[in-house]
């Protein structure tokens, strides 16, 4: 009797396993299957309601945090800084879009969000566990007009990508994600390079693949770079907020080519983000 | 644990419930940069109140869920917390457990387990970026969380499924001493 316990207990086991082994390989590299759609459809609502009810215990534990490590900051001065940031950056933008519009005929000028594209607000209903995926979940999807490889903003500049959608809900691949990788440029200067993450440290971005001869220097922004050539285009629209260069050894630069960015949007704590939906990628 | 219908509904809904939790809360939140992750910590308690097949069952659940809601590659969650939720249940049919600190100390030695797994599947399956050492930092703080965690946990979910707990203390009425010749 025992024996035959420990023979179905060890057939379940093996099952479980051989089913974990057999659904990563079929669901590996992927966008949003059948069965996930599904369970996200009927969990979507129930995630809207939970996020929503819960948002007042989310806040007062989020305060906490911030007491703690000194963050607490002034309303009304951040929100001063923030519309600062962002016009400096919108303004080195144009300053070296100016720059590249001398020299380069037949570009038009763009704001730091380029025309053409609409703008579908969401909120963030889930966001993944462990920091080696940097996701959230969105409730807005499909239904909303939102698909696959549109990005994502928030009021202070890049967010991500969206990787899948479902009817009402889409994942959102943030740009401190591994698999993330986006085209950058420094403004002013122009220097380009692919933004990368460090994975375990969102507030620490690695702008790698640059020009050694051209100098980055501390404190500069970084955008999109949002370029285009021979019938392929980058997944960004230009000039998009990113964030700005916190460390630039010369060693570094010269030796391996990359600087260290600090994105502009607070990858721990999102709440109300942006799609870019259309606009000149379709 | 015996299991009858009202248990597996119950064992269902504490599934659900737990991914939600964590998906629109836990996760959301954060102490000190670093968000508590739950989930390693209820399939252990799981594990410890139902046993090997329990645990492993529970742990596949919850990582399947949990792969689903967050349109994830499937498999990966389910693999590692079943191993989870087995190594729970086979604590508690090779050992007793003699002091209550053994349940949060299990769910924060199985937490870093856990979180060693999700690295190890993310490693196998091919990291495209530099990893920070703030990883470590990461998986030790919510190892330490899953201690407090796993104490209110395993406090809650003895409620939830007592009626099914084989070694479940009956509660004896306690007879004052009498005096003689009172």
């Amino acid at each position: 009797m025992y024996r035959k316990q420990v023979r179905r207990r060890r057939a379940v086991l093996a099952l479980l396993i051989v089913g974990s082994f057999a659904l990563l390989t079929v669901t590996y590299g992927q966008g949003s299957n059948g069965i996930q759609r599904g369970v996200s459809t009927i969990f979507s609502p129930v995630q809207s309601v939970a996020d929503r009810a819960l948002k007042p215990a989310r806040d007062l534990v989020n305060w906490f945090d911030e007491t703690f490590d000194a963050k607490g900051r002034n309303a009304r001065l951040h929100s001063e800084l923030e519309k600062a940031r962002r016009q400096a950056v919108g303004e080195q933008a144009a300053v070296a879009e100016n720059a590249q519009l001398r020299k380069l005929l037949g570009l038009d000028e763009s704001g730091a969000i380029p025309s053409g594209y609409t703008r579908v607000t969401g909120r963030v209903i889930a966001r993944s566990p462990t920091v080696w995926f940097a996701d959230v979940m969105i409730d807005v999807g499909s239904g909303d007009g939102v698909s696959v490889g549109d990005p994502v903003v928030n009021g202070d500049g890049l967010v991500g990508q969206v990787a899948a959608v479902t009817g009402g809900s889409a994942q959102v691949t943030l740009i401190a994600d591994h698999s993330s990788a986006v085209s950058a440029k420094i403004v002013p200067g122009g220097v380009e390079g692919v933004l990368k993450p460090s994975v375990g440290d969102p507030g620490d971005l690695i702008l790698d693949f640059l020009d050694s001869e051209k100098l980055v220097g501390k404190g500069q922004s970084v955008v999109t770079s949002g370029w285009r050539a021979q019938g392929i285009e980058s997944g960004y629209p230009p000039n998009l907020p990113i964030g700005e260069v916190t460390e630039a050894p010369l060693v570094e630069q010269e030796a391996q080519q990359q600087v260290h960015v600090k994105p502009f949007a607070d990858l721990r704590d999102l709440d109300l983000v942006q799609v870019l939906t259309g606009g000149s990628r379709r | 644990m015996i299991l009858t219908p009202n248990i597996l509904v119950r064992l269902v809904a504490i599934v659900i419930v737990g991914v939600i939790l964590q998906l629109s809360f836990f996760s959301q939140v954060a102490l000190f940069h670093v968000s508590p992750d739950v989930l390693p910590a209820l399939v252990v308690v799981l594990g410890l109140f139902g046993g090997t097949l329990t645990g492993a069952v529970c742990g596949f659940s919850v990582g399947l869920l949990l792969d689903c809601l967050l349109i994830a590659p499937l498999g990966g969650g389910s693999l590692v917390l079943l191993a989870t939720g087995y190594l729970a249940g086979l604590f508690r049919e090779r050992f007793e457990i003699h002091s209550p600190l053994v349940p949060p100390l299990l769910c924060m030695g199985l937490t870093l387990f856990a979180e060693l797994g999700f690295g190890a599947v993310e490693l196998t399956l091919g990291i495209h970026a530099p990893v920070s050492p703030l990883v470590l930092r990461d998986m030790l703080l919510k190892s330490i969380f899953a201690f407090f965690l796993g104490w209110a946990i395993y406090a809650l979910l003895r409620r939830v499924l007592r009626p099914a707990l084989v070694d479940e203390p009956a509660v004896r009425r306690r007879s004052r001493p009498r005096m003689m010749g009172a």
